[in-house]
């Protein structure tokens, strides 16, 4: 299994768009990783130029140890020989063909014998579970059994890499469940690396073993899932992930002072599920004003206003206040994601010291709440 | 075009690198190609124009070849100017502009008919009357002269004639008969495009202003009317362009009474020879054309502006007519018995009868199909046992049929490269060369054609009196349609299937013959039946390419009316009517489109 190495790889179109700016990635073999962003980051992009479907503009592309794409060496290697496997959003299934028409193409091209294109195919079918469909044609499918025969199309060539290109967005809720579980199976059966494209944050936190950040063409941040949410690299990746959105706080407005006084500071950002409710004036509570309560299911999500600022604040547990009530919220220092003007992350001080307080907190938390 | 200048000339790569790309090698084949067949015979006949012609040097006093505006005077100032240009040019527009008038306000009313209301038999007057459409035009001329035909000319009377009545000339010839005979041609044009822009418009709009309180005519004038101009306006310039390149109904109604409009009068400068006025007036023509098909993409662009409107609601609403329903559908049944029964039926008797206009038992004879030893000077043999009509058969089927096969893989070739291609230049110059033909209408391009293959020129032999000329100037003519229909049969497939498939492993040429043809074997079809319906029933390009060797069905029925073989002649249109018809429900029932589908992409 090989690895995939992006050098400083960049995608002009045209003098004024830039898709993809000098970009260094590294994607180990075995791995599942995510490229996530929002549409017209150049996340697709990059997956049509390792598959080959684009050329570089600069840089240099590696699969293995071998140099796919590079324009400074006039090298280039095109999709049909790269060895890999590409889902595309779309599935791009070929209407005239049957399933097992769809998945037998690519052996027939590489001339097989019958038999063992017979057996491959009836694998791959079982294992995705589409064999009862074999005779059937695409337009005959629904979203989500279009979607495994584009997979299974893919991986009867056991590809040594996989692309997918927002695999699930297509998908009803439930089916994307089911997929997304299927996924993970198919990549630890089918022990290939895989790359994936999505701009769902929940789908690229459940898949990936790594997921890379992008933004306008350029790469934000690259991590595991818990590391990313817990440690964004920049404003941007703060922004970008979590649902309800992190809430930010200018450093230099009365709430931001209040908080904070490390140097250099611009901006605070806070979870919505870091802010606690109590109502009495601990050490680090605020006064505030519910303004109100949407109910999400298991959890709720409360605005609330303080030192006219409007904060959101998510919790598990039932809050025993009503819109319209005055209360205190708790925001522990620790919490509190620092960036500079610039919008990079500052390493937050009170980190190490937060964490001894943190232990109080939460079952005062708790007892509040109760 | 910017962009890939930027791009892609600093670096060599991008150049090398398309150079590779297949779809750019193909692309930069089909430019040659289409510069050789469309736009060097515009050129040619443009050259042709303002120097001196073959012949004409001692008249003008100069070298040939050098530059002159001789004809340019001759056609737009000189005293035969009147006759050569300003009063063929009155006429066409009096008729085209009569013709659309009628053929708006009779198939507006039609397709409002037919898309809106409880009318009898919606569905099956919707094909009924689309069927004029699909009768070559010049169908209708010889009913009418079968029917109104007069002492003036020469050669079996008509109808009313011998059976007492005289037609006036009026009536007989000239611009009367000539603007009915283009309505009924054109209003099946006019329920297509204006009741597929009906269909289409979302019933919530219409039901928006009445619950704000509009009225009915309200509603009708300040809403749908508003949004169908584009759909209107875009019909009654489609409908003007085609009619200043009709040939073969001011040929058969016109020339009698000396009524010329500009392609009869183009006509004639060609078979007498004068080349260089035959270019001016070709060139008048496509000028013409230009203007009004800039109208046209002008007005589709703002048309586009509306679809966005398109939404879910556009549910099918039907407006019960009340006490007029019974009237309406007289209406309709009385516009397909003029527009279809009546003049088929008219030429199918004549064919069958000795005399004209006498309904006697006695009077009625198969002979004219299947006689033999006829007391005539030549065609002493019944149509159908009559060698040339078998040979122009042939040679329609053959010139016709190869043209189309070319053009419909031309077309999907086109679509092709203009989807594919990196260069946008490309594309684009592609798209517009190959959109060039429809702004030329046929009689002008045929004249151009000729200009350029009618000499040797390099290589390449002189052409006139060979199959090959007719072919290429087909393929041409066709490509409007042709590129079309494969640009947006390949848009719409994307880009996804082919790069599956070459992601699988599949070289390019393994991608077309195992993707992209099967997908768009329907899109093909198409291409192909569509231009090959219009070819055969096509008159302009033929009667000044075709030489008695390469007759064809069209030009051979038109030699016949001029040498007053009136039976036979109808009897060839009916069979060419026949072909039309049949070859547009093949095409339906393979396709399972809808006619209206396929003239509108």
């Amino acid at each position: 299994m090989p690895t995939i190495t992006l050098d400083a790889i960049s995608k002009q179109y045209s003098r004024q768009a830039t898709a993809v700016q000098n970009i260094d990635l590294h994607i180990k073999s075995g791995d599942f990783m995510c490229l996530l962003g929002p549409s017209g980051c150049g996340k697709t992009t990059m997956l049509r130029m390792i598959a080959g479907l684009e050329h570089l503009s600069q840089g240099r592309l590696f699969i293995g140890d071998q140099l796919m794409d590079s324009p400074a060496d006039g090298c280039f290697v095109s999709p049909e020989k790269r060895g890999l496997g590409l889902v595309f959003q779309s599935y791009a299934l070929w209407p005239h063909m049957t399933v097992e028409q769809n998945i037998e193409f690519g052996l027939r091209l590489r001339k097989l014998p019958e038999r063992e294109r017979r057996t491959r195919t009836g694998e791959v079918m079982d294992k995705l579970g589409i064999a009862s469909y074999a005779k059937r044609y695409p337009s005959q499918l629904s979203g989500g059994q279009q979607q495994r025969v584009a997979l299974a199309r893919m991986m009867v060539l056991k590809p040594k890499v996989l692309l997918l290109d927002e695999p699930l967005s297509n998908l009803d809720a439930s089916l994307r469940l089911e997929m997304r579980a299927e996924l993970k199976r198919l990549h630890q059966a089918f022990d290939t690396t895989i790359l994936f494209v999505t701009h769902d944050q929940w789908e690229a936190m459940t898949l990936a073993t790594t997921i890379a950040v992008m933004s306008e063409g350029q790469l934000q941040q690259v991590g595991s899932p818990d590391d990313i949410y817990a440690r964004p690299a920049n404003r941007f990746v703060a922004e970008f992930i979590g649902n309800p959105p992190i809430n930010q706080i200018a450093a230099d407005s009365t709430l931001g002072s209040r908080l904070n006084s490390q140097p250099d500071t611009h901006m605070l950002g806070i979870r919505p599920e870091d802010i606690h409710l109590t109502q009495a004036a601990t050490p680090y509570a605020l006064p505030a004003k519910v303004q109100g309560i949407m109910p999400t299911g298991g959890s709720w999500v409360l605005d609330l206003e303080t030192e006219g600022q409007c904060l959101q604040l998510s919790t598990q547990i039932r809050p025993q206040v009503q819109a319209g009530e005055h209360t205190f919220c708790q925001i522990q220092p620790e919490h509190l994601h620092l960036f500079n003007t610039d919008g990079h992350r500052l390493e937050n001080t009170r980190y190490g010291q937060a964490r001894i307080i943190r232990n109080n907190v939460s079952t005062t938390t708790y007892m509040h709440a109760v | 075009m910017v962009g890939w200048i930027t791009t892609a000339l600093p670096n060599k790569r991008g150049l090398q690198l398309s150079l590779k790309d297949p779809a750019t090698l193909l692309g930069l084949g089909l430019l040659t190609t289409f510069s050789y067949l469309i736009l060097a015979p515009v050129i040619s006949i443009l050259m042709d124009a303002v120097n001196v012609n073959f012949g004409d040097s001692t008249r003008i006093g100069a070298e040939q070849g050098s530059f002159t505006l001789y004809y340019l005077e001759r056609v737009f100032t000189s005293p035969i100017s009147q006759r050569l240009f300003w009063q063929p040019l009155l006429n066409t527009l009096s008729v085209a502009i009569g013709a659309m008038c009628i053929a708006m306000v009779v198939g507006g009313i039609m397709a409002w008919l037919l898309s809106r209301t409880n009318l009898w038999g919606r569905g099956w007057f919707a094909t009924a009357l689309i069927v004029p459409f699909m009768l070559p035009t010049w169908t209708f001329a010889l009913a009418w002269t079968t029917l109104f035909k007069n002492r003036s000319m020469g050669g079996q009377p008509g109808w009313l004639e011998s059976m007492g009545y005289s037609s006036p000339d009026w009536l007989a010839y000239g611009p009367v008969p000539m603007i009915f005979i283009l309505a009924l041609h054109y209003i099946p044009l006019v329920i297509l495009l204006f009741g597929n822009a009906l269909r289409r418009l979302d019933s919530q709009l219409e039901d928006s202003a009445r619950i704000l309180g509009a009225s009915r005519s309200t509603v009708a004038f300040r809403i749908i009317l508003p949004l169908m101009r584009p759909a209107l306006m875009s019909a009654m310039v489609l409908i003007l362009a085609d009619a200043l390149g009709e040939f073969a109904v001011p040929y058969i109604l016109g020339l009698p009474v000396q009524y010329d409009t500009l392609s009869t009068s183009l006509f004639r400068a060609i078979s007498s020879r004068q080349t260089g006025v035959a270019s001016v007036l070709a060139g008048a023509i496509m000028v013409l054309g230009c203007i009004t098909l800039t109208i046209d993409l002008y007005l589709m662009r703002e048309a586009r502006r509306f679809v966005t409107l398109g939404g879910k609601g556009a549910m099918e609403r039907r407006r019960p007519l009340g006490i007029w329903r019974l009237p309406a559908t007289l209406l309709a049944a009385t516009l397909f018995i003029i527009g279809v029964v009546l003049p088929l039926l008219t030429l199918f008797l004549s064919t069958i009868m000795r005399i004209p206009g006498r309904f006697h038992l006695s009077n009625f004879t198969l002979d004219y199909w299947i006689g033999t030893n006829l007391n005539t000077i030549a065609l002493k043999n019944g149509i159908l046992l009559t060698p040339e009509f078998w040979s122009a058969t042939w040679n329609s089927l053959r010139i016709v049929g190869t043209a189309s096969v070319c053009a419909g893989l031309l077309g999907l070739l086109v679509g092709y490269v203009v989807t594919r291609t990196p260069w946008r230049w490309l594309a684009s110059s592609l798209r517009q060369l190959t959109f060039m033909p429809y702004l030329v209408p046929g009689i002008a391009f045929a004249a151009a054609t000729l200009s350029l293959f009618a000499v040797q020129r390099g290589p390449v032999p002189a052409l006139y009196g060979t199959s090959m000329i007719l072919m290429l100037a087909l393929i041409a003519d066709q490509m409007p349609f042709a590129s079309r229909a494969g640009i947006s049969a390949m848009t719409q497939l994307g880009k996804e299937p082919e790069e599956a498939a070459q992601i699988s492993g599949a070289s390019w040429l393994r991608r077309m013959w195992s993707i992209i043809v099967p997908i768009q074997k329907g899109a093909l079809v198409v291409g192909i039946v569509l231009p090959f319906i219009s070819g055969i029933k096509g008159v302009s390009l033929f009667i000044i390419l075709a030489v008695p060797a390469t007759e064809v069905l069209t030009t051979y029925s038109l030699r016949l009316v001029d040498y007053n073989y009136t039976q036979a002649a109808n009897a060839v249109v009916l069979m060419i009517a026949m072909l039309a018809w049949g070859g547009t429900i093949l095409t339906q029932k393979l396709t399972k489109t809808g006619l209206a589908q396929g003239l509108e992409s």
